[in-house]
């Protein structure tokens, strides 16, 4: 089981602009220490495309080669998971659906104003990061929750079903502000080499 | 050659020169990575602690050891920090041009000399010259086989030449440093197999001289744990790890089995890991027969034994229900019982063998209810069906007399199985 990022974002109601990030805790120790900041890059790129692309009360989870990219948007404000393959699903809805509260506990509706990307750490959420890596600690507020809105999940096996029409996840990756050169240098080299084990 | 030649890195020698330098000056290096000259920058702000062995930005004063002329101080070749190496994919090809250039020259005329001097050279004092040629040729095959392993991780024939050299001589440390190397291939090449054979060449000729074997063998199945987690799907660590098993002694299995079972708690979808566990219950039932059949009055180690087995039931129950549907459970828990039944059951006499069965049959019909949200693991309702099977098989083999058993579990769950 491995949570490598949760992220909180600001969506538009009409999907129209980019998403902001609120807030965002990664860990990539458990990667190359030369790939690491591609990683990062990447996790806010694929973060952002996803939030966007996640209409208000869904629900939605994005394979991703050997990752999944889970994504819940409530009323505009936005949790992402980021886990592999084995962590359950149902425990990665509570956990999201637990972030969100807190931060709404914490920020209240502040977050509506915000138009850039804040780089400040949220305790909590690092916090969060590490303890719900044993997925048993995230079922313990399943207990609570499973009441809560039966909204479906919607499954997408690859982030392509995820684009609109027409939308290539190349052009995506080349126009990204969030991408440094090296990091669209491997993205591209990766697909050539179609390798097994690519950064994200 | 100014910065914005990317072609103009000085001449490919200079840059093997300056690698192997690097090399030799941080042996504590343990990964390599290679980078796109723009990260460079950004490599060294993150790192953010003092270089002692960066070779870029430093005033060519500080560069003793080396002559001017091949020092460029505003070297975008290599990064070298906190005992990480970073190589400019700018640089890769002409670099490996020249390894593979020096390596293969200095491996011809190493070849040449023993070829010469077929007796063992150093016991000749006639031979004083040949023998310090001898030495600095394998200086040079090491030195070179080392870079271009770097480069090229499967070069077969780097491997055997070090392989060649390092038996001449009977130094442990030696081998150890082989160790060091197949690590830093690994680094950047976690699927290499050449460099995993290179572990297990390394491990069959200490096995019998080493007194630290279990010390070495502890390290090694923690590495290839640490491999196997970061790279997915790597049959070849887990092969490796498994391999090791046959050299360990009967504590250390045990220990090994306790020591990680938090850790395969957490990577419920990995059979590999579980497929590593099976390996160390077989072989812990296999040093029980072996103690009985010289008659030894261990029983005390049967019991610890047995004891194992038991929590390991137990353990793979909880994970079974908190996981439904982790296929590698099922198969692991297949594998368990299977063994339980045939090795263990027998001695608990009486009616065990019958609540034991009775027991696996409750679990299994108590994962095969397909819940109603829709959170659940696709593969739960495939992996009940496989399961039906095997519990079948499992069933029939070992007590036939209970097979009706199977037909009411299947009315009961409306032919779901």
């Amino acid at each position: 089981m491995k949570i490598t990022a949760l992220l909180v974002l600001k969506c538009n109601p009409d999907g129209s602009s980019d998403p902001v990030i609120l807030a965002n805790a990664t860990d990539v120790s458990h990667f190359g220490y030369f790939q690491r900041s591609s990683v990062k890059e990447f996790i806010v790129f694929v973060g952002r495309t996803v939030a966007k692309r996640t209409p208000p009360s869904q629900r939605q989870s994005v394979q991703h080669e050997e990752y999944k990219v889970h994504s819940y948007n409530r009323n505009g404000l936005c949790a992402l998971g980021f886990m592999d393959d084995d962590y359950p699903v149902r425990s990665v809805f509570s956990l999201l659906n637990q972030v969100l509260d807190e931060y709404q506990k914490n920020f209240g509706d502040s977050w509506k104003a915000v138009q850039t990307d804040c780089s400040q750490a949220w305790p909590y959420l690092d916090e969060a990061l590490t303890r719900f890596q044993d997925p048993a600690q995230a079922d313990k507020l399943l207990k609570i929750q499973r009441e809560l809105d039966e909204t479906k999940i919607i499954l997408h096996k690859t982030i392509d079903s995820v684009l609109e029409r027409g939308e290539k996840l190349d052009s995506l990756v080349e126009k990204s502000s969030d991408l440094s050169t090296a990091s669209q240098m491997f993205y591209k080299q990766a697909k050539k080499t179609n390798q097994c084990c690519t950064i994200l | 050659m100014s910065e914005a030649d990317p072609s103009g890195y000085a001449e490919p020698s200079s840059l093997l020169y300056r690698l192997e330098f690097i090399l030799e000056s941080d042996p504590l290096i343990d990964e390599v990575g290679f980078v796109h000259p723009s990260q460079f920058a950004a490599l060294s702000d993150m790192s953010g602690s003092p270089s002692l062995s960066s070779m870029s930005m430093e005033p060519q004063s500080d560069k003793s050891k080396l002559k001017a002329s091949q020092v460029n101080p505003t070297d975008m070749a290599f990064w070298s920090r906190d005992h990480k190496l970073g190589i400019s994919t700018q640089a890769i090809h002409p670099l490996y041009n020249a390894a593979k250039h020096a390596f293969c020259s200095s491996l011809e005329q190493y070849k040449l000399l023993i070829h010469l001097n077929p007796k063992k050279v150093g016991l000749d004092s006639d031979n004083v010259s040949n023998v310090s040629s001898l030495a600095t040729l394998e200086c040079e095959v090491m030195k070179h086989s080392r870079a271009l392993l770097l480069l090229s991780c499967d070069f077969g024939t780097a491997w055997n030449c070090r392989k060649e050299v390092v038996s001449k001589k009977q130094n442990m440390m030696l081998y150890l440093d082989e160790l060091l190397v197949s690590t830093l291939v690994l680094s950047y090449s976690p699927k290499s197999e050449r460099a995993w054979s290179h572990r297990r060449w390394v491990v069959k000729m200490i096995a019998g001289k080493c007194k630290n074997l279990q010390e070495i063998l502890k390290n090694e199945s923690e590495l290839a744990q640490r491999i196997a987690e970061k790279s997915k799907m790597n049959y070849r660590a887990w092969n490796y790890r498994c391999w090791l098993v046959s050299y360990m002694p009967e504590n250390q299995v045990i220990n090994e089995l306790i020591k990680y079972r938090d850790w395969a708690g957490l990577h419920v979808a990995d059979n590999s890991c579980f497929h590593y566990r099976t390996r160390l219950l077989t072989r812990t039932l296999a040093d029980s027969f072996y103690k009985q059949d010289l008659k030894a009055s261990h029983v005390h180690t049967t019991a610890e034994v047995c004891q194992l087995w038991k929590e390991e039931l137990s353990w793979s129950e909880i994970l079974i229900k908190r996981y439904i549907g982790r296929e590698a459970l099922w198969l692991y828990r297949r594998f368990l019982a299977l063994c339980w039944i045939k090795h263990f059951a027998a001695r608990m006499g009486g009616t065990h063998v019958e609540s034991f069965v009775d027991n696996e049959l409750q679990l299994f019909r108590s994962c095969t209810t397909v819940p109603d949200n829709q959170m659940d693991e696709p593969q739960s309702v495939e992996t009940g069906e496989k399961v039906g099977e095997e519990l079948e098989k499992v069933l029939n083999k070992v007590c036939p007399e209970k097979a009706f058993l199977w037909d009411l579990v299947r009315k009961k769950n409306g032919g779901l199985i």
